[in-house]
């Protein structure tokens, strides 16, 4: 068929010239009216005018979205689009990261694990290698739970290399400041649960193993970080201090040390706050250091904030802030944000805080891209694992994406004759532990805290592990294609940064 | 949003079977008021005005049952959300802040902990640490009987 013919003739021309040449012979096809067929059009003039940026990264941002499995990074953008009024267009949403030019796959097993936890897989990112479940910041070598191989195989970190080489850094979280994913960026340990003194075991701590909080506090590279800020307040104050927020709690080192009264002194323009009143009141340009510990434990979820007994800032506002104090450095920075709460609401089985807390994410990295250069900024937005959250049945366009799934006006029923919600779990809380699934046909499946059903009853849904996405922009940020080991993500940095040889220079 | 838990009960109505030993059918007088755990508080978890004015009084609370402690004990956790564990806590010490603590007249017959249920006792709320296990709560409802719906 000439038809045929001509479309290959101009594929080889499109080899083998400017990309242009090939768009002007194009065959006008029965379908081209389609406005879907338009869409596809835009697309392709988009990507075929992206320009590929082979500039220095002097600027790196990470957001992690802990547990964002492609399938959250969907149904976040539908429960987005339809609470802003999106209807039957809500599936066209984008998050904002999903309007950036690149994208890759990334394989999150770990040295290991079919299926990861936290802790290896932000280590992969900030080290460049997988290692054991359980272990952050060392090599395969290493058991969880080896005190002593521990500290024979560290390896250093993304963040501590930037900081020897003079970058300012810093690390955000929703979750505990001391929890796998942000600990990645400045701890080394045999296992992720010494988070503080009192979880260390007695051997680990006869061995010289240090607990997550302190290696924070003592970080030996560079002058230190200069943002530090999430939750987990009890793991930096002792077991005899009163905690500010909650009347009646206290910390929880043994070693009787106020790790956030070390941190205001030991450098110049240090600065230590607890709720989001003195969090507003940081002025940046007189403030060089910054800790904010938010909660006794994790944050609250987005959808909880207004709850906060004292108030704290949204995810958002820490990335915002974290900037405006890091950009203070002429020679750059690295800054790790993670929306950590994404995996805690799975675990829990409830969709509706996930979602809220994966568009807040959303919110997080428009608020950094209007920050900062992206001629100069590489920033990357990923996810550390998967959950076993899925998006199923057959709901038309527009349907509640938190209500049952409904066709043609029909609520669709399984061969139990009961219907079923869009959104659900393989395994979690949300199953009957005996005898049948519960009948939803009177239930407000949208109410926040509705737990989506799941087929294996467990106290606590588990992760999964399909592979997560990778979206980025800035330069070399055309260097994620197709499916690639999550360690590649620090090769990738640091070839856009040259942060390794900048601190090898040192 | 009451009617919204209510809606919940054709939830797990299979494990509803096990009923409570610790249930006896009460008198039909007036019912005492039938709240969820958000109506005890208001503004940045300070307690609601409902919840001031219904102290010393008895009252229904609806939401599920925490795993116990540990077994043989005449109190638990009533949770507003199900909560097998507190599996991102790193003690006992880290629940949710809007735990209420349950002190049932009779032992308890333990509950899947996503079964949902009701509890009628006489509203408490201050601080109290429980001498024998250290826990520390600031709402409880005492003298209290459990029922699965």
């Amino acid at each position: 068929m000439t038809f045929t013919l001509k479309l290959a003739a101009g594929a080889a021309a499109a080899a083998l010239l400017a990309g242009s040449a090939y768009a002007a012979d194009k065959a006008t096809l029965t379908q081209s009216a389609d406005p879907y067929f338009a869409e596809g059009q835009a697309t392709l003039k988009r990507v075929m005018e992206q320009k590929t940026n082979t500039g220095k990264a002097k600027n790196i941002i990470l957001f992690v979205g802990d547990g964002m499995s492609l399938p959250t990074v969907t149904a976040a953008r539908i429960f987005e689009g339809q609470k802003n009024g999106m209807g039957d267009k809500a599936e066209t949403n984008l998050l904002s990261f999903e309007k950036f030019p690149y994208s890759a796959l990334s394989e999150t097993y770990t040295s290991d694990g079919m299926i990861a936890d936290s802790a290896p897989t932000a280590a992969a990112m900030m080290t460049g290698i997988k290692s054991p479940n359980g272990t952050i910041g060392v090599t395969s070598a290493v058991k969880q739970g080896d005190c002593k191989a521990g500290l024979e195989h560290s390896v250093p970190t993304m963040l501590e290399m930037a900081e020897t080489a003079g970058l300012s850094t810093g690390v955000i979280t929703t979750a505990r400041l001391t929890h796998a994913t942000p600990a990645a960026t400045y701890a080394h340990t045999a296992h992720r649960d010494w988070e503080a003194d009192k979880n260390l075991p007695d051997d680990a701590a006869a061995a010289g193993c240090k607990d997550i909080a302190r290696q924070l506090i003592e970080s030996p590279y560079g002058n230190g970080l200069e943002v530090a800020m999430g939750g987990g307040r009890t793991n930096f104050i002792p077991a005899t201090m009163d905690d500010p927020e909650d009347a009646g709690k206290k910390g929880v080192r043994k070693d009787g040390r106020d790790l956030t009264a070390e941190w205001v002194k030991k450098a110049p323009n240090s600065a230590y706050v607890w709720n989001k009143k003195e969090f507003d009141a940081i002025d940046v340009s007189k403030t060089d250091h910054l800790l904010g510990l938010f909660n006794r434990s994790h944050m609250e979820y987005e959808a909880d904030i207004a709850n906060d007994k004292a108030g704290e800032p949204d995810l958002a506002a820490m990335t915002t802030k974290s900037i405006e104090l890091l950009s203070k450095n002429p020679k750059g920075f690295f800054l790790m944000v993670e929306a950590g709460r994404i995996d805690h609401a799975h675990h829990e089985g409830n969709a509706y805080r996930a979602l809220e807390d994966t568009v807040e994410l959303s919110q997080a990295v428009k608020a950094a891209m209007a920050k900062v250069n992206l001629d100069e900024t590489l920033i990357i937005v990923t996810a550390d694992h998967s959950h076993t959250f899925s998006i199923s049945g057959y709901a038309d366009r527009g349907t509640n994406i938190l209500g049952l799934a409904t066709e043609g006006g029909k609520v669709l029923k399984g061969d139990d004759d009961k219907p079923y919600t869009i959104l659900g779990y393989m395994n979690g809380p949300g199953a009957a532990k005996d005898g049948a699934r519960a009948d939803l046909t009177n239930v407000d499946t949208t109410a926040p805290d509705f737990l989506q059903q799941s087929l294996i009853p467990m106290s606590s849904e588990t992760h999964a592990g399909d592979d997560v996405g990778i979206f980025a922009v800035g330069p070399w940020a055309h260097l994620f294609q197709g499916t690639v080991g999550q360690q590649y993500i620090f090769h990738v940095m640091d070839y856009a940064s040259k942060i390794s040889e900048q601190a090898a220079s040192m | 949003m009451t009617a919204r838990l209510d809606r919940r009960q054709t939830l797990n109505v299979i494990a509803a079977a096990a009923l409570f030993t610790a249930y006896r059918p009460r008198p039909v007088l007036a019912a005492p008021p039938d709240l969820r755990i958000p109506d005890l508080y208001g503004a940045r978890m300070a307690f609601s005005d409902q919840a001031k004015a219904l102290t010393g009084k008895e009252i229904t609370l609806a939401g599920f049952m925490a795993p116990p402690l540990k077994p043989d004990v005449k109190f638990f956790v009533l949770t507003r959300m199900p909560m097998a564990i507190c599996p991102f806590c790193d003690s006992t010490a880290d629940w949710p802040r809007d735990i209420v603590l349950i002190k049932t007249r009779d032992d308890i017959d333990w509950v899947y902990f996503n079964v949902p249920i009701k509890v009628t006792g006489v509203l408490e709320l201050g601080t109290e640490v429980d001498d024998e296990t250290g826990f520390v709560s600031e709402v409880r409802l005492v003298k209290a009987e459990a029922r699965t719906l």
